[in-house]
């Protein structure tokens, strides 16, 4: 690990399932000179299951998260991300690590799927691992000085259902124009408790919708009304206009996406 | 530096730089030409090949990461040149068309049909999501594909 | 010949090599020393070229040639000879070939484009038809009135093309009477791309005088005279071989790369590989044009069509190519279908400052039947009719004139349309698969036809019973060649298809041929290919005769023997009676050729056209369901339903798949394919991340019923299959959403976001200010034509 953060600290870049860095002649972006892999690293690809949280390496794959995570409680949505994202041959090398730091990639399913679990993302720099609430890696990741490797993520266990809703233009197979993902702590009356939802795709970066939170915390879950809130609320996205889909459309679709997502989270409850 | 490779059972050593693509040394060097780039980025499937028996593209997946893997190319399913029964099926139901998608579109399922020997209709769609086709309309592929399964279910 | 004989569900014989990746298409194959060739391409148009400096190139170690148009002078094009090989001077469109080079390796060759110095000065664009055909638009051709023109009749005009006009009645009349309503629709369509996977790619050498062209084409002799032309060299000194095509769909059916690979291969006395890469096929595909419409209708309270006037504005792109061409189908396609009165149209090619554009299956037909159906569910929404009961009441059948006066023979689209009917009323709809999504079920008709022209074809009898065909024919998926010709030929000589061996097209082997497309393929290489066996029939009879001292007339060919009438087992093998006419008369052969017969339409009605009258139309009726999910604007497709005209089905189940896979491609233009152009006219979606093809998750069986005995010239009353079943697809899905959201479908395709800003009444109608409101003031002033 020590060798490879020092290989990047000397500017070398990593290299994980490659699947965002070989399309970089599409993009009109020059490879760089030189690649340290990741993938080969143990560390990065562990998945262990402590009592308090869930520990996933950063070179784990899409297909092996989905096989070692399916059916775990804590983390329904991130699943559902992982397995409805890209093609099944992508996803048997496309990493959750170069799914996070592929920077200009705005339509990550996994992004919203770990700020709605309220993960945390570690980093191994010079100094040392450090851990950052995975919002703020987001937010930060394309300004962190050079030198730095995403090595794990760490999913809380603490009794969180959630669910994924993703809207590709087909039925599969592309990237989704908009995402929503939710998480509420379980209760026993079917009330919101601690409600935390993140959309992706829309802007972008990926990011909570705080004031949808607020309007559906202690409120029963009812996907219809928390449709209709999020429709009140949409303002509050500058949607992203693209080849495939203008900024209004995405957010125009957000409240569908809502309802959507918290059907998945009542099925749970 | 040289990359060491197995590619259907056989290894070859290359020079060639480590992020070159896969389907390129398949196809220029090793004469492999089943495996086809035709997008270059992860969306068509014409470029399949199974690593470790998992379908991979092989046009994103840099020789480096292919070194100390089995490799195995549409050119390995029906070695000696005798067809899977697979293809043996996809033959008899004359499904295909202008053919540049089926060797990825074999490999694909020939892995997904080893673990899901009795699939539906949706599922074998769902496994083709990265397996573009521009001619067939892929209805009578799947066709061919749930008969061959239930074939292989009664014939035990 | 009992025509039964050649209909069967025989194999196709080249899917073992396909499905185990043995087949070597053109992309796959290479020949010793054989060079890499890269073309660079231009980065922004239009643009004047001060300099062009490849001397650095030239130098580069591992260059063997580069080429600029100075080595190209020829013009080549559709009706007007419009379009050099380079751009000289003028730079008209994005992506449009500057230099070519070949080298040892594709990174030389690479590196060796970007040692080229370029300068430009920018020009001002004409990038949308609304812009070109400003007043004061700047020209994309400056110089068109020097232009040779290869075919005469067309306006011609600035930026006008090529303009196509019919009038047939008294239009005027019509649209003045007291008791018609007037209907008008206008309709904005966008560019498809064919996708074809395996992209344009040759590989040329130069020996002995002659070039010899290996190339993934569907036009072996289009391709032979337009690199003749363009290096003004004799079209006998060049050689076209096609390898098997990895798609075509009308992509191919046009010179594409050859000429740069044969120009290379010259210069450097080396054989050149040339292939586009992804992102230059969808820069510079030639796609199906995007267009724009008007059509207006008057029509009598009980349904009767008096009068139709309309214009249609086609874009070319920089170079007319088979636009021009194409301003001809629009009469027999938006004004084809139905009966009507009286009929004014103007179709015009208008150059822009895009990539140019092509033909793709069933090219504007797919558009225009789109167009004219929803315009005819506007009209019975009008004059409140069923739209079912006013198609029944109005399509073409036996003795009704066409748009330009041509009589119909035969009932086809009135019995299909009854049995269609049928077919619904004998299963349950799939409306309750909606659920709470909106509902939308459509029924619509369309014509195409066969694109005939002349094909050639020999067949040797070999003494050991098999039979090898010679043509120009090319198999690009469609199965045609591996399975109605070798059927056709086997029934006609008592063969079985295995023995008849097809060979590849090659120029210097066979004879001329429009080439593999328009749905031409069974007709017109079948009607050769039987011609030819029929005269080797013929021979071997006679032969037969002799030995089994029986008249030929007694003599019946199946299953390999010549037998004598009624009695099985007798006579002898066809091997033993081809070695008997061998010994007696040299090898047995026959050749055999096809074209065109005339058709009559009204004189004088139809001007600037290639084609005036349909020989062997095709007529189909599709129905589907659809479901529109009100919050997203994505539209399910939830059944399909096809009645095609095919006139004998020789190979049912081969059609069925080119149905299955036409409805397909079908549904990509009317649902997901989109190509939109920038500001500076280039192409935004680059790649498969953005031009999306309908994936499996996105299509639904179709459920396909063939409509036989409808007339044809084909061969055993065959007509072509492959083309039409793409036609109505974006029509009938387009007037199932229309009637599910209740809303004026006027533009595909019908993405979420286009389908939901309509469902929330965000989109604007589509206005087209540059379409005069007087269907005159659209046309060219020209003098009276004598006739
Ligand atoms: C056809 C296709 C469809 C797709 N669809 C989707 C989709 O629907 N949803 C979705 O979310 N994704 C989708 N993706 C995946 C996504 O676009 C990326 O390609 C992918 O997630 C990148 O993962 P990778 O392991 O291949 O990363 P790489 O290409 O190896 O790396 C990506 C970036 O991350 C950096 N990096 C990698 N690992 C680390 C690390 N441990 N620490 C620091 N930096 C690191 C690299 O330097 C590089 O900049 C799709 C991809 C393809 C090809
Ligand atoms: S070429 Fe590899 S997925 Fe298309
Ligand atoms: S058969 Fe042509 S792409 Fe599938």
């Amino acid at each position: 690990m020590a060798e490879a953060v020092a290989a990047v600290e000397e500017g070398a870049t990593p290299l994980a399932g490659a699947t965002w860095i070989l399309r970089s002649p599409i993009r009109d972006e020059k490879l760089a000179g030189s690649y340290v892999a990741v993938s080969g690293l143990a560390e990065l690809r562990a998945i262990e299951t402590g009592d308090r949280e869930i520990a996933i390496g950063a070179a784990v794959t899409h297909a092996s998260l989905c096989a070692a995570l399916n059916g775990s409680a804590d983390c329904a949505a991130l699943v559902q991300a992982a397995g409805a994202a890209a093609n099944p041959a992508i996803r048997n090398v496309a990493t959750i690590g170069g799914n996070l730091c592929a920077f200009s990639f705005a339509a990550s399913d996994l992004a919203p799927a770990l700020i709605a679990l309220d993960a945390q993302a570690e980093i191994y720099g010079v100094s040392g691992p450090e851990r950052k609430p995975i919002e703020t890696f987001l937010a930060a990741r394309a300004h962190l000085a050079r030198g730095w490797l995403l090595t794990r993520l760490l999913v809380p266990r603490n009794g969180r259902i959630s669910a994924h809703a993703r809207l590709p233009l087909r039925k599969a197979g592309d990237y989704p124009v908009a995402i929503v993902s939710v998480s509420a702590k379980r209760s026993s009356d079917r009330t919101l408790r601690s409600v935390r939802i993140a959309v992706g795709s829309v802007e972008p970066v990926a990011r909570r919708w705080p004031a949808l939170e607020r309007a559906l915390e202690g409120r029963s879950l009812d996907p219809e009304e928390a449709a209709e809130a999020a429709r009140e609320r949409v303002g509050d996205f500058q949607g992203r206009d693209g080849v495939e889909a203008p900024g209004w459309y995405r957010m125009q679709v957000l409240p569908k996406l809502v309802r959507a997502a918290m059907c998945g989270v009542l099925a749970q409850a | 530096m040289s990359i060491s490779l197995t590619i259907n059972g056989e290894t070859h050593a290359t020079n060639r730089d480590p992020l070159t693509p896969l389907v390129d040394v398949l196809r220029d060097d090793l004469a492999l030409t089943g495996a086809k780039a035709v997008c270059r980025e992860g969306f068509c499937g014409a470029c399949t090949v199974l690593m470790d028996g998992q379908p991979v593209v092989s046009c994103l997946l840099p020789i480096a990461s292919a070194a100390g893997r089995d490799i195995r190319t549409v050119e390995a399913l029906s070695d000696g040149g005798e067809l899977s029964p697979l293809q043996k099926a996809l033959e008899q139901h004359d499904v295909v068309q202008c053919g540049m998608c089926f060797p990825g579109m074999t490999v694909a399922l020939t892995s997904f049909l080893a673990s899901n020997p009795n699939p539906t209709r949706e599922q074998v769609k769902q496994s083709l999501v990265g397996n573009i086709c521009r001619c067939t309309g892929y209805e009578r592929i799947i066709d061919a594909v749930l008969a061959h399964a239930q074939a292989m279910q009664g014939g035990g | 010949m009992d025509a039964s004989a050649a209909v069967m569900n025989y194999p196709r014989r080249d899917a073992r090599d396909k499905l185990s990746g043995r087949t070597r298409y053109t992309v796959d194959r290479s020949r010793p020393g054989m060079l890499h060739g890269a073309i660079l391409r231009a980065q922004a148009a239009p643009a004047r070229i001060v300099r062009l400096d490849v001397s650095a190139a030239e130098a580069t170690p591992g260059v063997r040639a580069v080429i600029t148009g100075r080595d190209a002078p020829g013009l080549h094009g559709i009706g007007v000879a419009d379009q050099p090989l380079f751009a000289i001077d003028l730079i008209r469109h994005q992506a449009e070939p500057l230099a070519a080079v070949a080298a040892d390796t594709m990174e030389i060759a690479k590196a060796a484009l970007a040692a080229i110095r370029i300068e430009t000065e920018p020009l001002p664009a004409a990038v949308t038809m609304e812009q070109a055909l400003r007043p004061d638009a700047p020209l994309v051709h400056p110089d068109w009135t020097s232009y040779e023109v290869l075919f005469e009749g067309g306006g011609r005009s600035g930026n006008i093309a090529w303009e196509a006009t019919v009038v047939r009645g008294d239009a005027e009349a019509a649209f003045s009477r007291p008791d018609v309503a007037i209907v008008e629709s206008n309709f904005r369509i966008g560019r498809q791309n064919h996708l074809a996977f395996e992209p344009r790619a040759v590989i040329a050498s130069y020996e002995d005088g002659r070039y010899h062209i290996e190339t993934s084409t569907q036009v072996p002799w289009t391709v032979r005279n337009v690199t003749a032309r363009v290096l003004q060299i004799p079209a006998s000194s060049v050689r076209v071989t096609v390898p098997p095509v990895g798609g075509g769909f009308g992509l191919k059916f046009d010179c594409a790369l050859e000429p740069f690979a044969a120009l290379l291969a010259r210069k450097s006395g080396r054989p050149v590989k040339l292939v586009n890469s992804r992102q230059e096929e969808m820069l510079t595909c030639l796609c199906r044009e995007n267009a724009e419409l008007r059509i207006r209708s008057a029509v009598t309270g009980d349904g009767e069509i008096v009068g139709r006037e309309a214009v249609v504005l086609m874009d070319c792109g920089a170079y007319g190519g088979e636009q021009i061409f194409l301003t001809t189908m629009t009469a027999h396609t938006l004004l084809g279908n139905y009966r009507l009165g009286s009929v004014k149209l103007v179709s015009r090619a208008i150059y822009t400052h895009t990539a140019p554009n092509g033909a793709f299956r069933a090219c504007n037909g797919v558009y225009n039947t789109f167009a004219l159906e929803r315009h005819t569910d506007e009209i019975a929404a009008r004059i409140g009719m069923d739209p079912l009961a006013f198609r029944r009441r109005n399509v073409l059948g036996a003795g009704d004139l066409g748009a330009t006066g041509q009589v119909f023979e035969g009932d086809a689209l009135g019995p299909m349309l009854d049995r269609m009917a049928a077919v619904k009323a004998s299963r349950p709809s799939r409306k309750a698969q909606a659920g709470r999504r909106l509902y939308g079920q459509a029924t619509t008709v369309g014509t195409w036809f066969v694109f005939v022209g002349p094909s050639a074809a020999t067949i040797n009898l070999h003494s050991d019973g098999s039979a090898s065909v010679i043509t120009s024919g090319v198999e690009i998926g469609s199965g045609t060649m591996v399975q109605a010709v070798p059927q056709i030929v086997a029934a006609e000589l008592g063969l079985r298809p295995e023995d008849v061996i097809v060979r590849a097209a090659d120029t210097d082997a066979a004879g001329y041929d429009v080439g593999v497309g328009g749905g031409r393929t069974t007709v017109s290489l079948g009607a050769a290919s039987r011609a030819a066996a029929i005269e080797v029939r013929r021979k071997l009879l006679a032969v037969a005769s002799q030995m089994l001292q029986t008249p030929a007339e007694k003599l019946e060919l199946r299953d390999g023997r010549i037998e004598i009438a009624g009695i099985r087992g007798s006579g002898t093998t066809i091997a033993k009676v081809a070695q008997r006419a061998q010994e007696l008369l040299g090898p047995l052969s026959g050749v055999g050729a096809f074209t065109n017969s005339p058709v009559v339409s009204q004189p004088g009605c139809a001007r600037g056209h290639f084609i005036e009258a349909l020989e062997i139309p095709i007529f189909a009726v599709h129905d589907c369901e659809v479901a529109v999910e009100p919050e997203t604007g994505h539209v399910e497709v939830l059944s399909y339903t096809v009645v095609q005209d095919v006139g004998r089905a020789l190979n049912p189940r081969a059609i069925a798949s080119q149905i299955q896979g036409g409805v397909a491609q079908g549904l990509g233009y009317a649902l997901h394919e989109e190509i939109t152009l920038d500001e500076q006219g280039r192409i935004r979606q680059t790649n498969l991340e953005t031009y999306r093809v309908p994936l499996a998750t996105d299509v639904v069986p179709v459920e396909i019923h063939l409509h036989e005995g409808a007339p044809s010239r084909g061969p055993l009353g065959a007509k072509g299959a492959g083309e039409v079943p793409i036609l109505n697809v974006a029509a009938t899905v387009g007037c199932a959403v229309a009637r599910a959201i209740d809303r004026r479908v006027e533009q595909i395709p019908l993405t979420p976001p286009r389908v939901l800003a309509m469902i929330l009444d965000k989109a604007p109608a589509v206005r087209l200010p540059h379409i005069a409101e007087r269907w005159e003031d659209n046309v060219l002033p020209r003098p009276a034509r004598k006739s």
